[in-house]
């Protein structure tokens, strides 16, 4: 898709002009009822790029790829001229300080931010009911969430309100949204994309990537924002050994796909199981290899994740003191002391998803419990990274359903916390070992709900899985 | 089934400085116990003689100079702007005490 409006914009048939004028109009004909966007950006700031786009157009200079498509981003990224909430309440007031690298990015090669996207708070959730300001509605069933926490990045791109949006996903926020909405969701390799500027959840899991319409739109964007970043330690360059995987050909035929059993046992919905196993079918119909393996430790992937995650957030969220993000706290003359602001705009401002996990975190990190809970999980951790070590000597990609159920109905799992946190069942292994892992639209149900594949890759596979994933987005057709 | 009381949870809360109502404080006790019953499976794997994996990444020791990036400074006033209060280009709190 990317490439088809790079390709209008220079063979003239549409100025950048008109094609941000298009998703600005789609926005405000059709968020009203999808409810994607936290906040839109400058509508003057929008057009003055574009104009640049198209004068360089005009002029007949050559064009970037991205220069001149429009795109949205999670209102967990700083990006100048915006607000930046993570859809919390103590981040109501808060204006972006700075372009988070990802940002900067895509502004440098012309891409132009539209708006900043709806999200669970603070990114900790699976349906955007989270999110302190209102719930995204699947555009596919506006009964149904689109799931989360990057649901309104997802929403938006299902409902055309932009090309492509960027996400992020700590334990499947990306992935599982890009399921629930029929879009492309990639999670690449910990470290491949800089964090910096996005508001962190769990550092060690965290991952910023596209949620694209196609695989191959989802390899031009991160193409564009992968790579070393001083401001990022954890940063690695890929594009450094993908130069020769670009110029290998991938052929489905060469190709080993492992089938984990553990994922496709109770607790998988039966008409996702049905269409992930005809999916399996048609990609061995086209001569590639399927294996079934086993992952003995993807059980405890969800439980371990529910120890080291809400121990990197009470870390994290301690900077959110109610003196330096933001104050909510500005018209209440009541705060007594500096103990009391801490409290209070806390209290306040984070709501119950995050509270619970910032206690949970605080539990699992305080003295006596240390060794019995974190301590625990990062060992379990480890085994769980060395299981996926392991199985990649015997295949070269896995396939797994992305999420365990269709896109559920908006209020159906907000009092059942378990059930909530099970949407990632599927999806936090990646982030527990910092695979790549990417979800396609596969098949619809029935009444017409997109069921999302996985596939994941070795460690640092990431543009050999994007390949991968063109090949089989074909043959899904 | 954990029991998570009273004073169990204030100690918690203070910890991580949230001021909850009596009501929340029940809820947020019985939400943590579904929570930790669940991740307590995680004592049935056999971890001994396994090194926890303490972070996510295969880095180690990145340097780079202390030097200031003006591309990348933050302007003052924007700062400024997110504060709970400010004097001058301090940013002023109430009394510790």
């Amino acid at each position: 898709m990317i490439n088809e409006l790079h390709q209008k914009l220079i063979n003239k048939e549409i100025t950048a002009v008109e094609l941000a004028n298009g998703y600005l109009s789609k926005i405000q004909e059709k968020d009203k009822e999808i409810n994607a966007f936290i906040s839109l950006a400058d509508k003057e700031t929008i057009l003055k790029q574009a104009e640049q786009v198209d004068e360089k157009i005009e002029k007949g200079k050559e064009i970037n790829i991205l220069e001149g498509i429009p795109f949205a981003a999670k209102d967990n990224m700083l990006a100048l001229g915006t607000k930046t909430t993570a859809g919390s309440k103590i981040l109501e007031n808060y204006e972006s300080i700075f372009d988070a690298t990802v940002i900067q990015k895509l502004r440098n090669q012309g891409a132009i931010l539209l708006g900043k996207t709806n999200m669970d708070e603070f990114a900790m959730g699976s349906s955007t009911e989270n999110s302190a300001f209102f719930t995204t509605k699947n555009p596919c069933d506006l009964e149904r969430v689109p799931g989360g926490s990057s649901g309104g990045s997802a929403a938006a791109v299902k409902s055309e309100m932009a090309p492509f949006a960027l996400g992020s996903d700590t334990g499947g926020s990306i992935r599982q949204p890009a399921s629930f909405c029929g879009v492309v969701g990639f999670k690449p390799s910990y470290g491949a994309v800089s964090r910096y500027g996005l508001v962190a959840m769990a550092s060690s899991l965290d991952v910023i990537s596209p949620l694209t319409r196609t695989a191959e739109d989802a390899e031009i964007v991160f193409k564009s924002i992968a790579g070393k970043d001083p401001m990022d330690s954890t940063s690695l360059d890929l594009p450094l050994f993908s130069e020769e995987i670009q110029n290998t050909q991938f052929r489905i035929q060469n190709t080993v796909f492992g089938v984990p059993k553990e994922y496709f046992g109770p607790g998988l919905d039966e008409t996702v199981k049905k269409h992930l196993e005809e999916t399996i079918k048609k990609i061995e119909s086209q001569g590639a290899q399927i294996k079934e393996v086993s992952l003995k430790m993807s059980p405890y992937a969800l439980p371990c994740y529910y120890i080291i995650m809400p121990a990197e957030v009470s870390a994290n969220l301690a900077r959110f003191d109610g003196i330096r993000y933001g104050s909510i706290l500005k018209s209440q003359p009541s705060v007594a002391n500096l103990r009391d602001i801490y409290f209070k705009s806390r209290g306040k401002g984070f709501g119950a998803e995050v509270r619970r996990r910032l206690v949970l975190g605080t539990y699992v990190l305080s003295s006596g419990y240390y060794d019995a809970y974190y301590k625990k999980a990062q060992q379990v951790r480890r085994l769980i990274t060395e299981d996926f070590n392991k199985v990649f000597q015997e295949v070269d990609f896995l396939l797994t359903p992305t999420s365990p159920t269709l896109p559920f109905k908006i209020g159906e799992k907000v009092d059942n916390l378990l059930a909530m946190y099970l949407s990632d069942i599927f999806t936090v292994g990646a982030n527990i070992s910092g695979v790549p892992a990417i979800s396609l639209p596969c098949a619809k149900s029935e009444n017409n709900l997109p069921i999302g594949l996985q596939i994941i890759g070795p460690y640092l596979s990431d543009y050999s899985l994007l390949k991968a994933a063109k090949s089989i987005e074909d043959i899904i057709g | 089934m954990y029991n998570m009381d009273s004073e169990e949870i204030n100690h918690l809360l203070e910890l991580a400085r949230i001021e909850l109502s009596s009501q929340e404080k029940e809820k947020i006790s019985r939400d943590l116990e579904k929570i930790l019953d669940y991740v307590r499976q995680l004592q049935e794997v056999d971890t001994s003689g396994v090194e926890p994996m303490t972070g996510g990444t295969i880095i180690e020791n990145v340097y780079r100079e202390d030097e200031v990036n003006e591309q990348r400074q933050c302007s003052k006033d924007k700062l400024k702007n997110s504060a709970f209060d400010t004097k001058g280009d301090y940013f002023k709190i109430p009394p510790v005490f």
